[in-house]
């Protein structure tokens, strides 16, 4: 095959990315968006998502307490709590943007949550400097239903009468799992 | 068996919080008083134990202004510090014998457990040893966790791939919770503690504990700055990452003690080979 001589190589590169900007970011976009969609799907239909968004009258579909009781009784919220939202609004902001020219082509940045991010906006009902999604991953102490059930809150978990113990709790991946897994993704787009 | 890993860890650890509170925080008091008899029935009649009224006492000469137990009663005892006991092994001692003298007061007993969270904030009663003296004072019974104390746990550990030959990243997450009778002790020991993330300390295997059985410091005396320093060729444990919260208001007010409750979450990092 002919090489193209090396002066319309450089007129190539050097108009391409004006000439493709537009064509480029749209395909681009089309894609950022088809991922960060299945991402979300993704998050939403964790079984931990499912349950924390079932609220108090969940059963432990997650299988993290070994089928009794909910997680969103065991981490101690109050039934007119939505712990999910905050997680759901950190992925739909997700985006990106124009990061300047490349070889033949535009570079784009994609913001995405880190995990330690989320973790932040994720406190615990009862002591705010920990966060309910590290737990999920590391271990989570059944102090929240202990002192909910101690001040009677409303919510059909507080019915319960089995005792709900940390070790009860078996960790399982969730949010550090998800941002890694979508991390290559984002990055593999082309 | 013999010691692994995460005993070592778990021992340097708590003598590096203990040293790290006492030393940051001054977090102790000197105090000169009576030593009162309580019985035992772990000892037999040839030991006469005398309680003060505060437990545990500061071991650690390696602390500026801490006054170690001096001036003690008799000649023939041992301190049992865990307790804040003179535990005296003399014929000529009575349950009646008069024993005073000086010695340092920690402001937090350090307790290292087993138990959950919730057995500690919730189900475990407490004898609150106030560390302001009373008219009514009196000594304090052995063995009992009293509060204000800090219970140590390690949680979760994994290895993590670090070099060629197997050299692995060992994270170990170990959780402190806080139990104080005031709410400024509780916010100075998590300042305290949430500033010392990047701080290091060395591997203390269990041999190299400065208390005997009895409660007593093996060789008479311990420093933990000589002590630390004479392991300090074996690679260091990193404290990687503290975070510190509090037991919200809210969920306070369901407890059935007085207590104002703390939680500190360090991450504990080492790069080490397997089973070393």
């Amino acid at each position: 095959m002919a090489r193209l001589p090396r002066d319309v190589q450089m007129a190539i590169e050097k108009q391409a990315p004006k000439a493709l900007k537009k064509p480029f970011e749209k395909e681009f976009k089309k894609k950022f968006l088809e991922v960060k969609s299945e991402m979300i799907k993704e998050f939403l239909s964790h079984p931990v998502t499912i349950e924390l968004i079932a609220g108090p009258s969940s059963s432990n579909i997650s299988g993290t307490l070994g089928g009794i009781s909910n997680l969103f009784a065991f981490i101690g919220f109050d039934a007119s709590d939505q712990p999910i939202q905050p997680i759901l609004q950190m992925l739909e902001n997700m985006n990106y943007n124009y990061a300047g020219e490349a070889k033949i082509g535009v570079t784009y940045n994609v913001t995405i949550p880190e995990a330690s991010d989320i973790f932040k906006a994720t406190p615990l009902p009862w002591a705010s400097g920990r966060s309910w999604a590290q737990g999920i991953e590391t271990g989570i102490s059944g102090l929240g239903y202990l002192l909910r059930k101690e001040r009677g809150r409303s919510g059909k978990a507080v019915q319960s009468k089995t005792r709900i113990r940390s070790g009860r709790f078996q960790n399982t991946q969730y949010i550090s799992a998800l941002i890694n897994k979508y991390k290559k993704r984002f990055n593999n787009i082309k | 068996m013999k010691e692994q890993f995460v005993h070592t860890l778990t021992n340097s650890f708590m003598l590096w919080f203990d040293h790290f509170l006492l030393e940051k925080g001054e977090a102790f008091s000197n105090q000169t008083g009576t030593f009162y008899h309580t019985s035992d029935d772990f000892l037999d009649d040839s030991y006469v134990p005398f309680s003060s009224p505060y437990k545990q006492f500061v071991t650690d000469s390696s602390i500026v202004g801490a006054t170690l137990p001096t001036g003690i009663t008799g000649n023939s005892h041992y301190i049992d510090y865990d307790n804040g006991r003179i535990v005296e092994t003399g014929s000529n001692y009575t349950s009646s014998s008069a024993i005073t003298g000086t010695f340092a007061v920690k402001d937090f007993n350090i307790y290292f457990t087993n138990e959950t969270e919730e057995d500690l904030v919730v189900e475990n009663k407490y004898e609150v040893n106030s560390r302001i003296p009373t008219y009514n004072e009196s000594g304090i019974a052995p063995y009992d966790q009293v509060v204000p104390a800090i219970f140590l746990s390690t949680a979760t550990m994994e290895n993590e791939p670090l070099a060629f030959g197997g050299e692995e990243c060992t994270k170990v997450r170990v959780n402190a919770v806080a139990l104080s009778d005031d709410p400024y002790k509780l916010d100075g020991v998590l300042s305290i503690f949430g500033d010392s993330h990047n701080e290091v300390f060395y591997p203390i295997p269990m041999s190299g504990h400065p208390n005997n059985e009895y409660g007593d410091l093996k060789d008479g005396t311990y420093s933990y700055d000589t002590l630390s320093s004479a392991y300090s060729d074996n690679k260091p444990f990193l404290v990687d990452t503290v975070t510190t919260s509090k037991l919200t208001d809210k969920a306070r007010k369901s407890l059935a003690n007085d207590l104002y409750v703390g939680f500190i979450d360090f991450d504990i990092q080492v790069h080490r080979f397997r089973f070393s």
